[in-house]
């Protein structure tokens, strides 16, 4: 079942990246699919519509829950990664402020890879960012703010 | 959610978190000034500074009755360490070991100490020791309060330095072992067993000072004084040099300007972290010595009883060997130290909350 799930969130983000214009082959390798299945998902075959039903669901409930709804269907944290920031549909924009101590528990937090420390503070992507919060609440100084935009 | 784990040895201990990246926290007690830098900059709280008062292994319970976090602090735990870190409040970033004025706290980060990281602050503060200038007294290795000096010397031969010849006739001498007695530098072994006797002249000991010559009573001993028949002159200058290595501990020093202060030949230089002062309230002290207990530095002391049976009044601050850490002022149950801490420097940081903790320790 999770396997028909992950197939419905592959083939949402299959659509995007068409939608995006990319070709078969791009989205096959950005996915780690093999290309005809690419093909077929995109022409409507092989795969249950209901599994394609809960897959939108999932990218439709609160960004932390589709974070981890998505980390737990993949075994790959890099793969659901991919899926979270193909399928969001929502944008962030993330701010660091000044009172940040730079201990790094924020970066350890973000399974989107999206915060870096440099000259000890931390930095954040918005691009990256998929608005899970979870290091909203690792962080000891209250210094991350997130902004729907 | 990632938890760190401590693990406790002696009086020390390591925090640990492993993620991505592997952090760890080390405490050295033997290392710690017991300032309280760390207490009072941490962003989380997580750290509390214990004993300050006295060094509570000494087991000082007389000492003074009437401060109360002391007194409280070694009735309960008589063998605590100087600092107390929360390891669930920690959350490792590494400000108390970034301000840590020794190396008392180590944050490594995947194996690298902060230290080693440009984008961390670090004091301007140095101890060195010049091996061109250096005379190997070792002055400076006794004053060191923190026995982070060691001077290794290689003194040259004395056979270079005294030479001569000696040697018995051994058809004059009695054996009598009048030699062997005066001998002061203990060259001389005499056998008075009868039918075995023998005399033996250590050559490698001898100084040929010739009291041996001069109190033979039989005029057996044969023996000449080079330097003193030529003077110095078969001496050759450069073989009469001291030589050696001097090490300072970069981990045991503090930076008190001891070794400086003692060296006679400016070999020895001394950059602190802090520049400020120190003064004691005769009014106020009672000579209880708590803060000569908790002092690293030996920057405080009694003076020199002025007459047999005369009481301490008050302590001494020696300005000059002061690391202006402040333990003192913070062990003082009356206090009558007053430190000031007006000069922090360290590398340039471009960390806001970082700036603004270094700039809160300073008055």
């Amino acid at each position: 079942m999770p396997k028909h799930i992950a197939s419905g969130l592959k083939y949402l983000a299959a659509v995007k990246l068409k939608d995006a214009g990319e070709s078969h082959q791009a989205i096959a390798n950005e996915l780690g699919v093999d290309r005809s299945t690419i093909s077929h998902y995109l022409n409507g075959s092989n795969l249950s519509w209901n599994s394609i039903d809960v897959a939108r669901t999932i990218t439709e409930l609160s960004p932390r829950d589709f974070l981890k709804m998505t980390e737990a269907i993949f075994d790959e944290p890099e793969q659901s990664r991919k899926i979270v920031n193909i399928c969001q549909e929502r944008n962030f924009e993330v701010n660091v402020e000044d009172s940040c101590i730079g201990c790094g528990l924020c970066v350890n937090a973000c399974s989107m890879k999206a915060i870096k420390l440099e000259s000890l503070k931390a930095h954040a992507d918005s691009i990256q960012c998929c608005g899970c919060q979870l290091c909203i609440d690792e962080c000891p100084t209250n210094s991350i703010k997130i902004l729907e935009i | 959610m990632i938890r760190n784990l401590k693990e406790v040895k002696d009086n020390n201990f390591d925090i640990t978190r492993s993620a991505d990246e592997v952090r760890s926290l080390s405490f050295n007690d033997q290392v710690c000034l017991g300032c309280g830098i760390c207490e009072s900059t941490c962003p989380v709280e997580a750290i509390t500074l214990n004993a300050i008062a006295i060094d509570a292994r000494v087991g000082f319970e007389t000492y003074f009755s009437g401060h109360d976090k002391i007194s409280q602090n070694i009735k309960e735990a008589p063998d605590i360490q100087r600092i107390s870190i929360d390891e669930n409040k920690c959350v490792l970033c590494g400000m108390c070991s970034g301000l840590c004025p020794v190396d008392a706290l180590v944050l490594t980060i995947d194996g690298t100490p902060i230290k080693e990281i440009e984008a961390y602050p670090h004091y301007n503060a140095f101890s060195e020791i010049d091996d061109d200038e250096c005379i190997y007294c070792k002055r400076c290795e006794t004053a060191c309060p923190r026995d982070a000096i060691v001077i290794e010397r290689v003194l040259p031969d004395r056979a270079d330095l005294v030479t001569g010849e000696i040697n018995v006739d051994e058809e004059e001498c009695i054996y009598c072992g009048v030699c062997q007695e005066l001998c002061p530098a203990e060259a001389i072994v005499v056998d008075q067993v009868t039918g075995e006797e023998s005399i033996v002249i250590d050559k490698d000991k001898c100084v040929y000072c010739l009291v041996c010559k001069k109190a033979c009573p039989t005029n057996a001993i044969k023996a000449i004084c080079r330097a003193c028949n030529y003077g110095e002159y078969d001496l050759d200058p450069a073989k009469a040099v001291v030589k050696g290595n001097s090490v300072i501990d970069s981990e045991l020093c503090v930076y008190c300007g001891w070794c400086e202060g003692v060296c006679p030949t400016d070999a020895a230089k001394v950059k602190k972290p802090f520049e400020g002062s120190i003064e004691v309230d005769d009014e106020k002290c009672q000579a209880c010595g708590a803060c000569v207990d908790i002092c690293q530095c030996n920057a405080l002391a009694f003076p020199v009883s002025s007459g047999p049976g005369s009481r301490m009044e008050h302590v001494t601050a020696f300005n000059d060997y002061c690391v202006r850490c402040k333990a003192c002022e913070k062990a003082c149950p009356n206090d009558a130290i007053t430190v000031l801490r007006t000069e922090v420097d360290h590398t340039p940081i471009n960390s806001t909350t970082w700036k603004d903790a270094l700039d809160a320790i300073k008055d």
